[in-house]
């Protein structure tokens, strides 16, 4: 075993000039340091050798689709995916001697790198109301704890049930089976927080809520977009993808604030080019865009289409399928030519010069895909900009053909497949049709609390228990300061989860830690060794098999903990068959298949290499709309107001980090290291605010209801930002992000367009209320 | 580039032979050169096809299709690339006329093969052949898609064919 560090790490920050090129040998180095860092050379080898092949492990670092069985690399994996899966694989191990070592309280105060690298959870542990410690409880006594909080509730609406996109197929949909026996549909996820805009706005135009693209349709493209997303450290495998389709002839624009390392240039550390070559060149044009332009820029683009098809009639535009596939054509035509240069030039401090030489690319190109991750959906009109490019994709005929379409690139390996299941607070009746006709209860109706509204209702006093399905919910939910206390204001707080993290340290009244099987270890059970299942960012469903031996003999897995937690809790109403669902997860996947559209006979075809592949009905020439056809939309836009001395601040990951958990103080491809707390500014932005290089300042939020929200002590740091915005680490800026501050219709978090103003620390007004 | 055009006689129906023609995945069952058919999607289609120890494997969309009439393909990849185009004709003695056209653009080994324009011929000829002899022992056509494609976007027959009855609220 592993020793874990005692000590918080040193805050030194060094500055190198940032990179412009992403992954070749370094990244090799930099995983396996990692990795061996974490655990031996034996299981580093058992986990990477077998990570996303046939029958091997999903990684879980990222939703990105796995090259057809038989077209796979020997090394089918990433160096944050390798870095993520061992950060699993470690032989460091959290055990009742830690927690009494460590109160509650002193693990509030601890770093999420701290918290994380304690190692593997061992044994349920509880922390009773008053007490600030967590201490050993049997699994039997903490099912009966919980069950009892759960039957005591006045209504069922009074629990949440939270996933987050770890959870395989088979646990997401027990868990919505039991939340929905039980008579709540109170099932915030990750996805509120992430993508829920792009499901949204596609449900809306295209009558599906997911990506229409395939592997084989990016490496067929002729022009791709990468807008708002950053390859090279969220889903470097996407680099892989975009290579090929470079070498196959395509063009690549990259829109983004900030001119990232892999956006710009990929060495392939599987090819000879990429490692003692120059690489690939990715961006052959880079936009470098004011975040949340992203809507302007494409009603522009929409708008010089119309104007090229009004200059050579019928040569444009795809008027068949326009014609035939769509709606709302004229209204959309009226509006988008209407838009102001002047105002779409603010929005996204671009030249028209720029943007026509995009409306050049387009016009050069028969089959065109949008990529966009994050930098567009946490906007407060990201289901616009989606909505926008559509219509952008739709008049040119670049949706549901070969080589074309939407593609929302996800982050957690599993978030598209726990929606599949049913995990979302909205479920349409024909699914709950469904659940009644295979289970025979009557589930709920009402809409049930997204991860904000559960936030909102726990802070009333609403919500009196929240059940987390792994994830970091109080890291990755906004306005943290407001999450904490209402979490506190919780009776219960459960995690099922396999490491510590700040949510077992901010918990309600009682809290209990039920710890589980990683997706890199064997699970066995009565009915014999099980496998799960996982549907990637390309709709591809397919088998997740654990190759290490479990951290310890005590875990559950998840589904376990859920199935045992149902039979105690609803005491055999409805008549579920929750011990069969335990022994054998075959009979869950049986279940699934008599509800889930599209996966009937499951059990068989996931078997099969590679799974199965659901099809997208756009690709069958389907929009499953409210009127049969395609819609295209009118869109409007506002802004933030940014007042003088103020920037707009977007959030985001470092290289060495996944999700709400940084591994080291390091980002590399930024050349940020040491340090976390940065904030990075264009040069000439500091110049005019009056501050400079290495110059500490708070980081001060400005939204309507007055509150201050301040993050602290954050070190200048010049870079190139788009002019009039800055850059900052999640989760520590989560702090400045209002809960209010959501995204129109999708009320997704508004994380990368928060007003700020940066107060030099010297003028501190008010004492430190924000966590480290 | 290439051009060879090759036509045959099959004693079926025009809407037999169309039919029969619109099942991809079997065509390995009768043809010599093709060695495995996936329809990734209506109008998208993966093949393997060789001669000898020599594979090569190809993506094609259907860029046109209409029932009882014609299809045209063209290959996805850049290079090696081909299109081609099959029509059905009614003949007079109730048979259909099966017409291939094809332009091929070499690369490669498979490339260097097919180049010669005779070869190419020879093969359309021969796999022409094997149609006939597999449609005309049959009888009838082992399946059907009915379906249209104009520039690539498909139109089904049904407003909700089978592949299209999958989970379609949002995804976050």
């Amino acid at each position: 075993m592993k020793k874990p560090p005692g000590e918080e790490p040193k805050d030194e920050l060094t500055v190198t000039p940032p990179k412009k090129w992403a992954a070749g040998v370094p990244a090799v180095v930099h995983a396996l340091e990692y990795s061996l860092e974490q655990t031996s050379p034996v299981r580093t080898g058992e986990t990477l050798l077998t990570m996303n092949q046939v029958g091997g492990i999903d990684c879980p670092g990222c939703a990105w689709a796995d090259p057809s069985p038989g077209h796979r690399h020997r090394n089918e994996y990433c160096e944050n995916g390798a870095k993520h899966i061992n950060d699993e694989a470690t032989t460091r191990r959290v055990t009742a001697d830690f927690f009494r070592r460590y109160p509650v309280s002193e693990l509030a105060r601890r770093s999420d790198m701290w918290l994380n690298h304690q190692g593997r959870l061992t044994e349920p542990m509880v922390k009773r109301p008053g007490s600030d410690h967590y201490e050993p409880i049997s699994w039997t006594d903490a099912f009966g704890l919980l069950s009892a909080e759960l039957t005591s509730l006045d209504s069922p609406d009074e629990a949440v049930f939270y996933t987050s996109g770890r959870v395989g197929n088979e646990a997401a949909f027990v868990l919505q089976l039991f939340a929905r026996a039980l008579g709540t549909n109170n099932l915030p996820d990750c996805s509120n927080m992430c993508h829920e805009s792009s499901g949204f706005a596609l449900h809306e135009t295209l009558g599906t809520g997911k990506g229409t693209v395939s592997l084989h349709d990016l490496h067929h493209a002729d022009l791709i977009f990468l807008v708002g997303q950053n390859p090279g450290t969220n889903h470097p495998r996407q680099l892989s993808a975009l290579e090929q389709a470079k070498l196959n002839g395509a063009r690549i624009i990259a829109v983004n604030p900030l001119p990232e390392a892999g956006l710009l240039r990929f060495k392939n550390p599987q090819k000879a080019r990429g490692v003692i070559g120059h690489g690939v060149q990715i961006a052959d044009r880079f936009l470098h865009i004011r975040p949340g332009g992203d809507l302007a820029l494409f009603q522009a683009l929409n708008r010089l289409l119309l104007e090229a098809e009004d200059a050579r009639p019928g040569q444009v535009l795809d008027h068949d399928f326009i014609r035939a596939n769509t709606s709302g054509f004229e209204e959309f035509a009226e509006h988008v030519r209407a838009i102001s240069w002047e105002e779409v030039l603010t929005a996204t401090e671009l030249t028209r010069e720029e943007i026509e030489k995009v409306r050049d690319d387009v016009l050069r190109s028969e089959r065109v895909i949008v990529c966009w991750a994050m930098g567009v959906t946490q906007h407060k009109h990201g289901v616009a900009t989606i909505r926008e490019i559509v219509n952008f994709l739709m008049l040119r005929g670049n949706i549901g053909r070969a080589g074309t379409g939407a593609c929302p690139v996800r982050g957690h390996s599993n978030v598209q497949g726990d929606r599949t299941m049913g995990i979302w607070e909205q479920m349409p009746d024909s699914f709950l049709d469904a659940l009644q006709r295979e289970f025979g209860f009557d589930p709920p109706r009402a809409h049930g609390l997204d991860s904000v509204n559960s936030i909102k209702a726990m802070r009333e006093g609403r919500i009196k228990l929240f059940l987390g399905v792994a994830g970091n919910f109080v890291r990755a939910a906004p306005d943290s300061a407001v999450t904490e206390e209402a979490m506190r204001r919780c009776r219960l707080t459960a995690y099922i989860s396999t490491k510590l993290n700040r949510s077992h340290a901010v918990c309600g009244r009682a809290a209990l830690i039920l710890p589980t099987l990683g997706r890199t270890e064997r699970d066995f059970q009565a009915g014999g060794e099980q496998f799960v299942t996982v549907e990637n960012s390309m709709s591809e469903v397919h088998t997740s098999r654990g190759r290490l031996k479990p951290a310890s003999k005590l875990l559950l897995s998840e589904v376990a903990i859920l199935c045992r937690l149902a039979r105690r809790t609803l005491d055999g109403e409805p008549d579920i068959p929750w011990d069969r669902f335990e022994a054998d997860y075959g009979a869950i996947r049986d279940r699934i298949s008599r509800i889930v559209p599209g996966l009937h006979d499951f059990n068989r075809r996931v078997a099969r290499p590679g799974g199965i592949q659901l099809p997208n009905p756009v690709n069958e020439g389907v929009f499953p709309t409210a009127v049969g056809k395609a819609l295209f939309t009118c869109n409007a836009w506002e802004m933030p107001h940014t007042p003088d001395g103020h920037l707009l601040l977007q959030t985001l990951r470092s290289h060495d980090q996944w999700n709400t958990i940084p591994y080291t103080s390091d980002d590399r491809y930024r050349g940020i290291h040491g340090s976390r707390r940065v904030v990075l500014v264009n040069p000439a932005d500091l110049t005019e605010l009056g501050l400079s290089e290495g110059q500490h300042v708070d980081l001060v939020s400005v939204w309507t209801d007055k509150v201050r929200r301040r993050a602290e002590d954050f070190e200048v740091v010049p870079y190139p930002t788009a002019r009039g915005s800055a850059a900052s680490y999640y989760p520590e800026t989560q702090v400045l992000v209002p809960l209010d501050s959501v995204a129109e219709i999708s009320n997704q978090p508004t994380s990368k367009g928060i007003v700020v103003r940066l107060e030099p620390t010297g003028a501190r007004r008010s004492p430190k209320t924000t966590p480290s | 580039m290439h051009s060879v055009e090759e036509t045959i006689e099959v004693a079926v129906p025009v809407r037999t032979a169309y039919d029969q023609w619109t099942q991809f995945k079997s065509f390995p069952r009768f043809m010599a050169t093709v060695k495995r058919v996936e329809q990734v999607r209506p109008a998208v289609t993966a093949w393997v096809i060789g001669y000898g120890p020599v594979r090569r494997e190809f993506e094609a969309e259907i860029v046109e299709q209409e029932p009882d009439s014609h299809l045209a393909w063209r290959s996805l990849e850049r290079g090696p690339s081909h299109r081609g185009e099959v029509s059905f004709r009614p003949t007079a003695a109730g048979g259909t006329a099966v017409t291939v056209r094809m332009d091929l653009q070499p690369r490669g080994l498979a490339g260097v093969l097919t180049s010669v324009p005779r070869m190419a011929g020879r093969v359309v000829r021969l796999e022409l052949g094997h149609f006939k002899e597999f449609i005309e022992g049959l009888g009838e056509a082992g399946g059907a898609w009915r379906g249209t494609i104009r520039n690539g976007h498909v139109r089904p027959v049904e407003p909700q064919p089978p592949r299209s009855r999958v989970p379609c609220w949002p995804v976050g």
